[in-house]
């Protein structure tokens, strides 16, 4: 394949690249980030902002990294001093409107504008003897302000809802330096993807009401993540500040969600904020449950194990790990055992421009991990077996009352009422707690990284059950998410994986099996 | 003054042969002046040979880049595999300019006719003739001649329709022209692509100026030889060519000469001179965007596309404005810059940003406020807008700035220093 | 910015109904779509309204297939769109450099004396006229042009100005 590519250089370094790449997609290879403002590689290019001018040799006038196609034997120095200056001067007239607000926006720290000022601005203003254009904040959503004094009138807002979301309810009205981003009273920016209109903005203008003077952008620890949402599997950032998520922003995943989230799970994290966690394991004792260590609350479920006959039954979150799921059934292997996760159903909502992109209708993060395990979806036929059931292990929390004659173990962040009669409840970890994996509707497995400490003596649910999977199988202890990933890397369909192979960007389950088309 | 004048001796009258005539302006008074027999001929005639024929006579776009007007014509695909259209500028805003108005208020045929042979060239089955918003009484006119062709079947399968604009100058750039016409902001759009592959609506486009296509009909009835001959310097520029003269001159109008004219006998003889007791101080010889001149510039131009390039400017759209001694060259450049920063579009950071600040700059010397240091600063600002952004407003903002400053520094000087009362309040 | 309409203000009456109905479809037919025939609509909009309200603006949105904002966008780009009631007669006034060259400005001095409208964008006390400046009307050789509505009006010097006024109060 070698000879189809284009061969050129950037700052001095040799690359190569398929025909037809951009510039400044060509110069992410050789290392070279092209400052920029307008393009982004989600959106249609427009070329409006004028930043990424780069000299390329024997072209008369600079060119625009982003609109630019590779040639071959193309020589392109982005730091020649024509184009240092043509940005600079970009940068000059960027800010001559600009209030300079940083101390009060919550872009600072990972602000666009901000970072190459620093990189290649002027020390200072010129325009100082005439006032700034001044605009009030608008209220465009449910989630959104914009702040017109920051806009550098860069569009990506515009295209985003124009050609990706296809509902074009924001535009750029009037002209010149009086032009600003507009609505029109009959249509606020409600659309369920308009969040990522925020993540777009290169600078402080487009903001998340939800995350306004939260935390300060270089406070925030962040992990990655995939959505809890629905079943699409969008890849995800979790920022944090002091160990409470804060906000959740896309993680780019050209194969799941391109660069996208929907608002759905944008808002999907306080619940792992909660307060009322389950601190310390809990047994039952003269009719009470009561705080133990983890050794006597892990025998009490070795004994109860051991002991049960006959069926068991365990009933999921789809929120669980596909790790602890396979655990949870080989625990349970020498039973009669059925398997059931909980479905919640939501409105579908698909982003019109990217194909296979929705906020699904199944709000199940696992769903495809628990149906490749061997967990069904009718949670009815699964509590009718667990009234009879010699053994019924609840993971994480699912909303349906459990009854049963045998015994009940209960693994939860929370405790709900109808979990309250359990003989042993196991305080467990959640998203942000753990590593682990989900397996997305494409039958795509994604890992999610820990981001915060759990609570109290909260463990991630794998420990647990691979603690107790390894005393009763007299194997050796998981210690850690990847130990348990390559068990169940022993199971079709999962065979071949790894955490290595997975990566950030996840890999589909062998022939996508058992994954509805 | 009566508008039009009686041609001048020296002008060659092709083009604006019925100007003033209200006659030519009906179907019936077209074809009695010979209107219409070059359609007849070029709908026979296959269309490359009409690209030929344009391509040899050396007619090149009057609207302001001056681009090959057959060469256009051939860019369009050769297989036609979708649907091709034409269309024509007739969004004329650049200021000094005000031929196509006349062409268009006196001969809508003329116009008519030569847009539909561009068409049949070009293998287009529509046409949008692109009228500025302002031009009322040329719409009128226009719609009025167009009536008439179409009741009279006169264009085949060509389909002709008149879009009205709403007030923008940058929908004369034609990238822009094509936004407008598709229902949108007039932005210009980045090229490549370029109109002959993606155009309006995604389709191959050819846009051409009102007065480059009147030019076509008499290039077919006398052949392209002709016209090539109609030079009077450079081989390059062919033809005739209106000019619009205005401002500080004593006969302003449209004046139809041969390419290589002398700018000076344009403003001496045919436009009457100066003033009574006025002098020449500049002169702009191409619309607004375009360098200007001073006086001893201005006095040696060949009026075609490379003598106007010789002295550091361009023949751009023939829109001739005349500065005479009494002209505030700060203020009228400020006039000019403010202009330009009423119309750009706001897409490129350079020109939105730029027009208005190089505008502020000005007012504020003409405030009577400026520094020592503000001609540096336009002068860089100018440097920053120029070649830069997706079309040239930005860059004709530059053009005036840099032009007054460098030949006219003295005058600038004269504000700053205190020397001369201020014209604006602080 | 946006303009937020108080709730209960009075029905909008439809511009699209009948014979301009049928006009704007007439008008779809040399367009392969539907957005092409924006500005053409919303000429119709501002010959039957005076202006281009925000209500006519999502009407115009609804018949042509595209939204409101998109129509706002659009309408704010172009000058000759009023977005707000403007007086009886609106008068557009070169001043543009060939025509300042030529005294325009005494011209719109002239006009905003006798119109009463006072300054530039205000509409007269009597609400018969709005005066606004305009950049380059196209006709720099015949300074000052002006257009009162869609008559276009050449060679105005301050002293014609009073029976340009006459003429159409």
């Amino acid at each position: 394949m070698a000879d189809s590519l284009v061969s050129l250089t950037i700052d001095g370094t040799a690359v190569q690249v398929p025909p037809g790449t951009l510039l400044i997609e060509a110069a992410k290879q050789a290392g070279v980030l092209v400052p920029h403002y307008c393009y982004h590689p989600g959106l249609p290019v427009a070329g409006v902002c004028r930043m990424c001018l780069v000299h390329v040799e024997k072209q008369p006038k600079l060119a625009i990294a982003c609109a630019t196609q590779v040639a071959e034997g193309m020589v392109v120095r982005t730091t020649a001093p024509e184009a240092k200056a043509a940005r600079q001067g970009v940068l000059e007239f960027l800010l001559i409107n600009h209030p300079l607000d940083c101390p009060i926006c919550d872009q600072a720290g990972e602000c666009e504008l901000q970072d190459f000022v620093f990189q290649e601005g002027r020390a200072a203003t010129r325009y100082t003897e005439y006032p700034k254009r001044f605009n009030p904040v608008e209220d465009f959503g449910p989630d959104v302000l914009y702040v017109p004094n920051r806009c550098i009138l860069c569009t990506r807002c515009v295209r985003f809802m124009e050609d990706v979301a296809q509902e074009p309810v924001l535009n750029v009205s009037e002209r010149g330096d009086r032009a600003f981003i507009g609505v029109h009273p009959d249509a606020r920016l409600d659309h369920p993807w308009a969040g990522n209109v925020v993540d777009l903005c290169p600078v402080g203008s487009l903001l998340s009401k939800d995350f306004l003077h939260k935390a300060r952008a270089w406070e925030l620890d962040k992990a990655a993540s995939v959505c809890t949402g629905c079943s699409q599997g969008c890849n995800v950032t979790l920022d944090l500040r002091d160990n409470t998520v804060v906000r959740v922003r896309p993680r780019p995943n050209l194969a799941v969600n391109r660069y996208f989230i929907c608002d759905h799970g944008r808002a999907n994290y306080r619940w792992m904020n909660r307060g009322d966690r389950i601190e310390a394991p809990l047994v039952r004792e003269g009719g009470e449950l009561v705080a133990t260590d983890w050794d006597t609350a892990l025998d009490r479920v070795r004994g109860i194990v051991r002991g049960a006959s006959g069926r068991a039954v365990t009933i999921a979150s789809p929120l669980v790990s596909t790790e602890a799921l396979y655990l949870a059934r080989r625990l349970l292997g020498r039973f009669d055992w059925t398997g059931a996760f909980q479905v919640v159903q939501g409105e579908e909502a698909p982003l019109a421009g990217v194909p296979n992109l929705a906020l699904r209708a199944d709000r199940a993060p696992n769903g495809s991990g628990a149906e490749l395990l061997g967990y069904t979806r009718d949670i009815d036929a699964a509590v009718s077996a667990a009234a009879n059931a010699g053994v019924v292990l609840m993971l994480a929390e699912v909303d349906v009352p459990v009854e049963t004659k045998g015994a009940l173990v209960y693994a939860g962040t929370v405790l709900p009422d109808h979990a309250r009669g359990a003989d042993v409840v196991l305080p467990i970890a959640n998203v942000a707690e753990e590593d682990g994996t989900y397996v997305n509707r494409d039958g795509r497995v994604q890992r999610y990284f820990q981001a915060k400490p759990a609570p109290g003596m909260a463990r991630p649910a794998w420990w647990v059950l691979s603690e107790l999977v390894a005393d009763h199988e007299g194997v050796a202890r998981a210690v850690s998410a990847d130990d348990v990933f390559d068990m169940v890397a022993g199971t079709e369909p999962f065979t071949g994986l790894s955490y290595a192979k997975l990566g950030l960007a996840g890999a589909r389950v062998r022939n996508g099996a058992g994954v509805p088309a | 003054m009566g508008y039009p004048h009686k041609p001048h001796a020296k002008e060659t009258v092709v083009l604006s042969k019925y100007f003033g005539d209200p006659e030519a302006r009906t179907l019936k008074g077209w074809k009695k002046r010979g209107g219409y027999e070059m359609l007849d001929k070029a709908l026979a005639m296959d269309p490359n040979a009409v690209i030929e024929e344009v391509k040899n006579s050396g007619l090149r776009g009057r609207g302001g880049a001056g681009f090959p007007t057959g060469l256009k014509w051939s860019f369009m695909p050769k297989e036609k595999k979708k649907a091709h259209y034409l269309c024509v500028n007739a969004d004329e805003s650049e200021p000094g300019t005000f031929k196509d108005r006349e062409i268009m208020r006196w001969t809508p045929h003329a116009l008519l006719e030569g847009t539909v042979i561009a068409a049949h060239a070009i293998r287009a089955e529509i046409a949008y003739i692109y009228i500025r918003g302002e031009f009322t009484e040329p719409l009128t006119i226009m719609e009025q001649a167009l009536n008439e062709a179409n009741a009279a079947k006169l264009f085949g399968k060509i389909k002709v329709f008149l879009h009205r604009g709403a007030g923008a100058y940058i929908c004369g750039e034609e990238t822009a022209l094509m936004s407008s016409i598709e229902g949108k902001r007039g932005n210009p759009r980045i090229k490549p692509p370029f109109p002959a592959a993606a155009g309006v609506f995604g389709l191959p486009t050819t846009i051409n100026n009102v007065e480059t296509l009147v030019a076509v009909p008499h290039i077919l009835k006398h052949g392209a030889d002709w016209y090539k001959k109609l030079c009077l310097s450079n081989p390059k520029s062919t033809g005739t060519k209106l000019f619009s003269v205005c401002g500080n001159i004593a006969k302003p109008g449209n004046y139809e000469v041969t390419l290589g004219f002398p700018l000076k006998d344009l403003l001496y003889e045919l436009a009457g001179g100066m003033r009574p007791g006025r002098t020449l101080k500049a002169c702009i010889p191409g619309g607004s965007s375009v360098p200007m001149l001073n006086r001893e510039e201005t006095e040696s131009t060949l009026l075609d596309y490379e003598g106007c390039v010789e002295k550091g400017t361009m023949m751009g759209s023939g829109g001739v404005i005349v500065f005479d001694d009494t002209a505030d060259m700060v203020y009228q450049t400020m006039r000019l810059t403010r202009f330009y920063a009423h119309e750009s579009c706001a897409q490129c950071t350079q020109c939105r940003e730029g027009t208005a600040w190089t505008t502020r700059i000005l007012e504020r010397i003409l405030a009577g406020q400026g520094k020592t240091s503000d001609l540096d600063l336009l002068l860089e600002l100018s440097e920053n807008m120029t070649g830069k952004t997706i079309c040239v407003l930005s860059d004709s903002c530059a053009a005036p700035v840099v032009s007054a400053i460098k030949r006219f520094r003295g005058e600038f000087e004269d504000y700053i220093a205190g020397r001369r009362k201020p014209v604006l309040a602080a | 910015m946006s303009v937020t309409h108080p709730e209960g203000t009075e029905a909008y009456e439809p511009v699209f109904e009948g014979h301009r109905l049928d006009e704007l479809n007439k008008l779809l037919t040399r367009y392969p779509n539907k957005q092409a025939a924006l500005l053409p609509a919303l000429w119709i909009v501002q010959r039957e309204r005076g202006w281009i309200s925000d209500p006519a603006m999502a009407e115009v949105a609804r018949v042509l297939g595209i939204t409101p904002a998109y129509v706002k966008g659009v309408v704010t780009f172009y000058t000759m769109y009023h977005q707000h009631p403007v007086g009886r007669h609106f008068v557009q006034i070169c001043t543009t450099s060939p025509c300042n060259l030529c005294g325009a400005e005494d011209v719109v001095k002239a006009f905003l004396k006798e119109s009463g409208a006072g300054e530039l964008g205000a509409t007269s006390p009597d609400g018969r006229f709005t005066v606004i400046e305009v950049e380059c009307l196209g006709a720099c050789g015949f300074a000052t042009p002006l257009l009162v509505d869609d008559d276009f009006i050449e060679s105005v010097t301050p002293e014609k100005v009073k029976e340009i006024v006459r003429k159409y109060l």
